[in-house]
């Protein structure tokens, strides 16, 4: 199979891939951008969360055929115009809600792609919004403050500019 | 003690969090090696069988296929364990549950290593099985394990507490509560699974990344079962996607699989468990049937209690026998008594394997008294807040073995503070007023708990750490205690740095590498912090004082003639003296700055025979209010929040605390209400995420927590541990909490809709 996309605002054409393959082997066996994470292999875990174009989407359960024509952003490929962390996972740290760090790619994709269509989310909406993400360690209030604070401080940052 | 500059403090951060965050981790199964071999598990489907034929040969001849192992590829047929040597790195000559490990395949592809492990020849011979704990002891029961390690067939160990004569003061009680309690085995689901990375080295031996929690002990078991001698071994923790007490044993067979194949093939050998495999194979937390028997006086103090225990083992011992002693030491719960009776036995049966699990054994034990400490208070028409504040343990008083709490406990502060904050007398009496045939109702419900400290009397408790100036006048640190999420080495770099008064970003904690680090025993019973800690505080001070003597030759004074502004050391008279200055002159001296420190817990005596002695040097308490929302129509329970103080001594790392108690708080809410792991006739009734339900962000409320600050905590600065106790408060709270709201006393976890529904 053939397949061209776009991968973390890169044009990609690759060849020779297997028919079957998943987006999330492509991303982690052909590509080795391993902070896409393989939690589950049912869809429920959220942790292979990647953004096409623009949308939560699980790499596990998505052919890497789907992609054709995308724009696929994975976890390296958030950051911040220096190339240094982006202000929300800047605030992942802040708040505490990385612990071990298994679901944070996911969490911050989904969380992305709420702000992407809800700017200034409650925390139910928050909540909502990570539902398909499962965290072990973190009970999620951590991750929900470091959401709501990005969404607030961007806000602020859009009213200045 | 003059202020400190970042213990304690709000603003800092983990250590590891901006790397995990932008994905760069790189844990075992983002590892990728030249040459590097994908193994796969042939695994039994059958929880109970005789292996009368076993021939790897055809696999051999799958193209691709490079090697694959039995249990004749190790020493002793690959037999381990601690405390009981009942288990093997692959199956030996029976299977004990379904799941547990058979063969193990290596090849090129992990499509040529599935199809080595279908091709692998096996005949199984059924045998009956044990799936019920009240039946392990039967006459006809199959005995599991190989040897029966007390003699009494499927009779694992057992545990008792004697102090006093609980019988005649049962017997003049008017209150008597007498109920049975059941507590479900529980899957850890940490989201990244088991694996380890095993490369062979020229020496002839072998380096093993792997995400268990204890390396030292790995590596002495890989040694063992390879034969290799133990400094061959080398053990190298990579980043680890939590454990919760679950990566012990099953990682040990695990490593010993990979490094046996490395060494056999001499390329590297990765394997990484799937989902469904962790499910399988892992093991639980065990199920526990607690029969309890409490009495009070007329005037509500409780006077004696007694507590059967029966806990569910499964095939293997792993862990289960001390976190059943545990259960034992803690089963009467946080009050005081003249006298208490335990009594648990461990059993084996074919429901997968139980061991290690955040609480160890006092999860369980926890869930059944606070249940049963409720009902007493019903039963006395008495507030259940108050009568635990009547009852509760307090500085000086003895615990339910008999042991006296000689530091600060803050168990009263932490009732009288969940009392105030989830506003709990207004609304008890609002609930209470709740009409009956309200479609959904809430209620709210209240917890306490004690929790010892460490190890105790399962053995000797120390930890050790190394600190050394590099070149760069960087600090390098190591202890040999893992971090798999709790947050341990950013805990170790802020004492290091507060104790030598130098720059945070100056301390680089190394992960554990048993050719490194010093052995620091297992990274278990929330004793990170207060072990670990107190041995990266002593490294620190051997380094200080060194650091001292340089700057006062350099200053020309006395040591204590100095003193310390930020890294500045300022002698009488002269100019002061950066760090790198100071450590110039240490080198020009011809000192070598680098030091190796080791602590331990002051030794304490338990007599496992007699059930008395002191189980603990220490104890922490903690309480916890939650409220909950029933629909009676449905039977389904929202818990809309959750109030918990924890007695933690000082907070070293606030935001890691707090991260500590909210993510125990959300494990106890799914002990609570989703988690139960059946077996059926043992066989497993779940095997994916999809059907074992985890708390999710919308199953849990907004917690408001806090850590009351008391004195002589053992810990650096005073801490105390929090880790894992806090997590024991939160499903009898919950339980609790579904009582007020339906009357209906659920004695059974996880609750289920089922049990509350009424059939209106």
């Amino acid at each position: 199979m053939r397949l061209e996309f776009t991968l973390n605002h890169h044009p990609l054409a690759l060849e020779e891939l297997p028919d079957e393959l998943s987006l999330l082997d492509l991303l982690r066996e052909v590509l080795d951008l391993t902070g896409t994470k393989r939690g589950c292999d049912t869809g429920a875990c959220g942790a292979c969360a990647v953004l096409v174009d623009g949308k939560f989407t699980r790499a596990c359960r998505t052919p890497a055929a789907k992609v054709a024509g995308c724009h696929v952003i994975t976890i390296e490929g958030l950051r911040a115009p220096d190339g240094g962390p982006t202000d929300l996972q800047r605030a992942f740290v802040e708040f505490g809600a990385v612990q071990c760090g298994f679901c944070t790619p996911g969490m911050i994709i989904a969380a992305e792609a709420l702000l992407l269509k809800n700017p200034l989310p409650s925390r139910e909406e928050i909540r909502k919004a990570l539902s398909g993400n499962l965290c072990r360690c973190t009970g999620y209030q951590q991750i929900v403050d470091a959401i709501e604070a990005t969404a607030q401080r961007r806000a602020v940052a859009r009213q200045g500019a | 003690m003059a202020e400190l500059q970042y213990i304690g403090k709000e603003e800092i951060q983990n250590v590891d969090g901006l790397v995990r965050a932008m994905g760069e981790a790189r844990y075992v199964c983002d590892m990728h090696v030249p040459g590097m071999l994908i193994a796969k598990v042939l695994r039994s489907p059958l929880p109970h069988a005789r292996i009368t034929h076993l021939d790897v040969t055809p696999a051999l001849a799958v193209p691709g296929v490079v090697a694959a192992i039995t249990s004749a590829d190790f020493e002793e047929h690959g037999n381990f364990g601690w405390p009981i040597k009942d288990a093997y790195a692959l199956a030996y000559e029976r299977v004990r549950y379904v799941g547990e490990a058979i063969a193990v395949v290596a090849a090129e592809t992990e499509t040529a290593a599935r199809a080595g492990v279908e091709a692998i020849a096996l005949t199984l011979e059924p045998l009956p099985v044990v799936s019920d704990i009240h039946h392990a002891l039967d006459p006809d029961a199959p005995v599991i394990p190989q040897i029966s390690p007390t003699g009494k067939g499927n009779l694992c160990d057992v545990s008792i507490v004697r102090n006093g004569d609980p019988d005649p003061l049962l017997a003049e009680c008017p209150f008597v509560l007498d109920e049975h309690y059941h507590t479900p085995h529980q899957e850890h689901a940490y989201l990244e699974t088991e694996g380890a990375l095993a490369i062979p080295e020229p020496d002839g031996g072998v380096t093993v990344y792997a995400n268990n929690q204890s390396p030292f002990i790995n590596r002495d078991i890989i040694a063992a079962l390879t034969g290799l001698p133990p400094e061959q071994v080398r053990v190298i923790q990579p980043p680890i996607g939590g454990t919760f007490g679950g990566k012990d044993d099953v990682l040990y067979q695990t490593s010993a699989q990979v490094a046996q194949l490395a060494l056999l093939t001499g390329r590297p050998v990765r394997l990484i468990f799937e989902r469904t495999e962790s499910m399988l194979a892992s093991y639980k937390r065990q199920a526990m049937d607690i029969h309890l028997q409490i009495g009070a006086d007329a005037q509500g103090n409780l006077q004696a209690a007694r507590a059967v225990l029966l806990a569910d083992s499964g095939a293997y011992a792993s862990m289960t026998p001390m976190a059943c002693w545990r259960a034992t030491m803690h089963a009467a719960g946080a009050y005081r008594y003249r006298a208490v009776h335990g009594d648990t036995q461990v059993l084996y049966t074919n429901n997968g394997y139980s061991g290690a699990f955040r609480g160890f054994g006092n999860t369980a034990a926890a869930a059944a008294v606070e249940i049963a400490i409720d009902e007493l208070a019903y039963r006395l028409g008495r507030d259940p807040l108050d009568f635990r504040l009547q009852n509760c343990l307090r500085t000086g008083d003895r615990t339910m073995t008999g042991d006296t709490i000689t530091q600060e406990a803050g168990l009263t502060a932490c009732l009288e503070w969940v009392r105030e904050h989830a506003d709990w007398d207004r609304k008890r009496a609002a609930y209470a007023a709740q009409p009956a045939d309200a479609e959904v109702r809430r209620g709210l419900g209240v917890a306490a708990y004690f929790h010892g400290s460490g190890l105790g009397g399962e053995g000797l408790d120390y930890a050790a750490s190394t600190l050394a100036v590099e070149p760069d006048y960087s600090l390098v640190l190591t202890c040999g205690l893992t971090d798999f999420g709790q947050g341990s080495r950013t805990v170790f770099t802020l004492i290091a740095a507060e104790t030598l008064g130098v720059k945070l970003d100056r301390v680089h904690m190394l992960r554990p590498d048993t050719r490194t680090a010093l052995d620091s025993g297992p990274t278990v019973a929330s004793r990170s912090s207060i072990i670990g800690g107190n041995a990266v505080a002593l490294a620190a001070q051997k380094l200080a004082q060194l650091l001292t003597f340089a700057a006062a030759d350099a200053l020309h004074c006395a040591p204590e003639q100095l003193l310390r502004d930020g890294e500045l050391f300022i002698g009488p008279s002269e100019e002061p003296l950066s760090f790198e200055q100071v450590v110039d002159h240490a080198r020009a001296m011809g000192l070598q700055l680098s030091v190796a420190a080791r602590w331990q817990m002051p030794e304490i005596h338990w007599d496992f025979q007699k059930g008395t002695g002191k189980p603990y040097f220490g104890y922490v308490f903690g309480a916890q209010v939650a409220e909950v929302e029933v629909s009676r129509k449905s039977g389904k329970v929202r818990v809309v929040g959750i109030w918990a103080a924890h007695d933690a001594g000082r907070i070293l790392y606030p935001r890691g605390a707090m991260g500590q108690m909210y993510g125990a708080i959300a494990m106890g809410l799914g002990f609570a209400l989703m988690e139960g792991f059946r077996f059926e006739n043992a066989l497993p009734q779940t095997t994916n995420l999809t059907t074992y339900r985890l708390p999710r962000a919308t199953d849990v409320p907004e917690i408001e927590g806090t850590f009351i600050p008391t004195r002589q905590g053992l810990g650096p600065f005073g801490a105390k541990n929090l880790a894992e106790p806090v997590m024991v408060g939160t499903a009898p709270a919950i339980a609790n909490a579904v009582f007020q709201a339906t009357g209906i006393r659920v004695r059974q976890l996880p609750i289920t809709p089922e049990m509350l529904k009424t059939s209106r």
